[in-house]
């Protein structure tokens, strides 16, 4: 995976259920990579239910959206909207009184291919379920990312969302476990890392542990990211140098929960 | 809280365990779209087919994962004369 020479690297994160973290993820990770010194397009795909635009805290800045761009309506130039923050990372929103059979995959592959030639990453934040807006999504992807909760439920969406994936020829899936509550974990009432690996069967790319912070970051616009004293928001960073091919250990969040794992755990500083 | 969590691990499955045992039926499923309740008639239907032939005990019939992989696991004991 991840050849700079042919240009960038187009990747859908992506889920099955609603609610997991996916626009969270794509906002983060781009800021991430944008802060990496990286070429930056997030892409919202959630036709008709539009959000990116509001996590990433750009939603004023918002003129044209990708359905204008595929009718010729604007220019991709035009419709791209500039970060405040990072001058390398923008965002393409998506429209939000359209609906998902006004754009098809041909299209999405061509405007990839296109912001390929400027971008280092393009970062597909991909609607929930499995239908038009999935396919879409997943049309001109390189690679993707799987996101999950410890959860049943959606780990079931996550497996089925893998194997949509994989008969779609997919060979590099990744996998972000987002939520995670250690505690939770060690007292038996939540599904581990090493659970989720079991059942999954992919490769992990982020731990994200359950943090208040991002309530408060998706009610301001300024994405976790920004703090790098959150547990969260140094998670996502983490996600986003491995994105860039640098190896990042995980946190092992597999304590027995003695005290000391617990000693240990406060005065660790890694973070999935 | 950590004598809570020792006293809570030695009783009862916990709910992490549950979790995971249904989990580990649900996809098998998904993986290979049958339901759960398909399984009791092939089970019957499979003893139809062995008792035309030999007399066996009750059969076990399973469907579990290999890594994303759906297997059925038969196990029929038979009966010795």
């Amino acid at each position: 995976m991840k050849e700079p020479s042919n240009g960038g690297q187009v990747v859908v994160i992506t889920s099955g259920k609603g609610g997991v973290g996916k626009t969270t993820t794509v906002t983060n990770v781009s800021m991430g990579l944008a802060q990496l010194g990286c070429k930056v397009v997030a892409m919202d795909l959630d036709i008709g239910l539009k959000k990116l635009d509001l996590i990433m805290g750009l939603e004023n800045r918002v003129i044209y959206d990708i359905v204008q761009v595929l009718e010729g309506e604007c220019t991709l130039r035009q419709a791209l909207v500039k970060d405040r923050r990072f001058p390398n990372l923008f965002m393409l929103p998506a429209a939000q009184t359209r609906n998902k059979d006004d754009i098809n995959e041909e299209q999405i592959k061509n405007l990839c291919a296109e912001m390929k030639k400027d971008f280092d990453f393009i970062l597909i934040d991909c609607p929930a379920g499995i239908e038009r807006g999935f396919r879409n999504s997943i049309a001109a992807a390189d690679w993707a990312v799987v996101v999950t909760n410890p959860e049943v439920s959606a780990v079931r969406d996550a497996d089925r969302i893998i194997g949509m994936l994989e008969s779609s020829q997919f060979k590099d899936i990744k996998l972000v476990i987002n939520r995670i509550r250690p505690e939770m974990v060690r007292g038996g009432d939540m599904l581990s890392i090493d659970d989720l690996l079991n059942h999954l069967c992919i490769d992990l790319i982020g731990i994200v542990p359950e943090d208040d912070g991002v309530v408060i970051s998706t009610n301001t616009g300024e994405p976790i990211i920004l703090n790098q004293r959150s547990m969260a928001g140094r998670a996502f960073y983490n996600i986003a140098r491995r994105f860039n091919n640098e190896e990042v250990p995980f946190l092992d969040l597999n304590h027995t929960g003695s005290l000391w794992d617990r000693i240990r755990e406060f005065f660790s500083k890694q973070v999935g | 809280m950590i004598l809570l969590d020792f006293a809570r691990k030695k009783g009862s499955a916990t709910s992490r365990s549950k979790a995971n045992d249904r989990l580990q039926t649900v996809l098998a499923h998904d993986r290979i779209g049958t339901s759960s309740g398909i399984m009791e008639q092939m089970k019957k239907e499979v003893i139809q087919v062995i008792r035309k032939h030999i007399d066996t005990e009750e059969p076990e019939v399973n469907l579990t994962s290999r890594g994303r992989q759906s297997v059925l696991d038969i196990n029929i004991p038979l009966k010795g004369r």
